[in-house]
């Protein structure tokens, strides 16, 4: 059972980057959908302005 | 053909005929050159029997940040002058321009290579006259201003220019410089021919590979 | 955009879990320890998977690359960036996993060998890649630029591996990869060559909706700002 703590770090370096990268890919989803939201509403705004 | 050749050599003469002006790009290459030269000799010391194993490294090392730092002046008269847009009106097939201004970029790096390798041979105390190491200076220097040409024009038109062009030269140019490291050393320990050849061979075929590919993708870069 | 493909990603992730699953089963369970160098061989089975898939990856930039050039539209981009994107990702851990595999087992951290030497410079080249998209401004020009390198870059890698491999095969060291793979071994590793591969697909799908939706918004606000 020697080298267990490389076997250990290898597999969780792995899940970590996977992970962190899905994270990543999250937050900018979440980051876009909040610019829809702000687009969505000054959209709204200046339809309410036009009439 | 002929025309095309006329177009190339125009484009060429001006470059030469600008940088005999100012002698800009040569000058600050060479000295930039030298100093990575002689840092480089103080950094891996100057005893004689280390000498034969760190000098075809330290020769391509100068010459390869040299030549990045060549590079990074190819575009930047047509860049800054707008002289670019110019060069698009004429009804040249752009790979025209890349020849053109390959055989610039060429030109002052070999001129470069030409007096900087003298001066490494005294510094570091080794054969002055050595024809082959000239010819695996003309080849891999064809093979850096291929590459450095083409990103050049790449590089010019993002943010960090004068970071970018390094940055995606020198994984691509890793061939080149195992190539010609091994090779150089060859040479210096007086090796036959045969056994530097494999070496060559590679310089010549990424050589080859790179002047097709980017004659090919070179208008993709420059399209507006 | 995400609602077109429901089906095909969900049937893509239950098959990614499956697989991945399956993979862990046998990677840590199935498969008998290795007699020469041990558990330690085991990361075997995840860091060559990890880096047949980032070679898959930057080709399939590369391709979508000459696609972009030759149609020039814009999905075909997508793809190519969110592809290299992927690679990158996968090649770092080829690079970290590689070396931990190393240094038990050959007593070095890194050796100069063809493989991982072509690794490293992927990784350059493809992080050049990235950079370069992220410093030119305009998205069109942005796209031009890293087709340009996608395939410049695609090209060295077998002039790279031969010259590396005939550099090192000039200095003879101790490393000698593994003979052959036992049937249980072999298993196992076309397992995880599949857990990897679905996984490189599902990431790459997910940035590419990322990057076409952020190029949407970026549209949509340029013409609002008109």
């Amino acid at each position: 059972m020697e080298n267990l703590g490389y076997l250990l770090a290898a597999y969780t370096v792995i899940w970590a980057v996977i992970f962190g990268y899905v994270l990543f890919m999250q937050r900018k989803q979440r980051g876009l959908q909040r610019q829809i939201k702000r687009l969505q509403e000054s959209v709204y705004k200046s339809e309410i302005d036009d009439k | 053909m002929n025309k095309v050749f006329t177009k190339i050599l125009a484009i060429f003469w001006k470059d030469i005929l600008a940088e005999f002006r100012t002698k800009e790009i040569v000058t600050s290459v060479l000295v930039f050159a030298l100093l990575v030269l002689v840092i480089f000799s103080f950094a891996f010391g100057t005893r004689a029997d280390a000498m034969e194993l760190v000098a075809p490294g330290i020769l391509w090392t100068a010459l390869t940040f040299g030549g990045v730092l060549g590079f990074n002046r190819v575009f930047i008269m047509e860049k800054e002058n707008s002289r670019l847009e110019g060069l698009m009106l004429c009804p040249v097939d752009r790979a025209v321009i890349y020849w053109g201004k390959l055989a610039g970029s060429f030109t002052f790096i070999l001129a470069v290579a030409v007096v900087i390798t003298p001066i490494f041979l005294v510094l570091l105390n080794l054969p002055l006259f050595l024809p082959r190491l000239a010819l695996i200076i003309v080849l891999a220097t064809l093979g850096f201003a291929a590459v450095g040409t083409l990103f050049s024009a790449v590089a010019i038109n993002t943010r960090a220019r004068d970071i970018m062009l390094p940055i995606l030269f020198l994984p691509i140019a890793v061939p080149v410089i195992v190539a010609a490291v091994k090779a150089t050393a060859l040479v210096i320990a007086g090796r036959p021919w045969g056994d530097m050849l494999v070496w060559l061979q590679i310089i010549i075929v990424f050589d080859i590979i790179y002047l097709v590919i980017a004659t090919l993708v070179f208008e993709f870069v420059v399209e507006e | 955009m995400k609602g077109k493909h429901v089906l095909r990603d969900n049937v893509l992730l239950g098959l990614g879990l499956a697989l991945m699953i399956a993979a862990l089963y046998m990677v840590f369970v199935y498969v008998p320890t290795e007699k020469h160098t041990g558990i330690v061989q085991r990361i075997f089975y995840f860091h060559v998977p990890l880096a047949w898939s980032s070679f898959l990856a930057f080709f399939v930039t590369f391709i979508f690359s000459i696609l972009y050039l030759w149609k020039r539209a814009t999905k075909w981009d997508t793809i190519a960036h969110a592809s290299a994107e992927v690679g990158v990702v996968f090649t770092t851990l080829v690079l970290i996993t590689g070396p931990i595999w190393a240094k038990p087992v050959w007593g070095v951290w890194w050796t100069w060998d063809a493989r991982l030497t072509t690794s490293l410079v992927l990784w350059l080249t493809y992080i050049a890649y990235l950079l370069v998209r992220s410093y030119v401004t305009e998205p069109a020009r942005g796209a031009r630029f890293g087709a340009v390198i996608g395939i410049v870059g695609f090209i060295d890698v077998p002039i790279v591996f031969l010259t590396v491999n005939l550099w090192r095969t000039q200095h003879p060291t101790t490393i000698i990869f593994e003979g052959g793979l036992t049937t249980p071994m072999l298993m196992t590793l076309l397992v995880c060559v599949a857990a990897f591969t679905v996984l490189y697909v599902l990431l790459t799908i997910q940035s590419a909706n990322l990057k076409s939706v952020e190029a949407d918004i970026k549209q949509l606000k340029s013409t609002q700002a008109e």
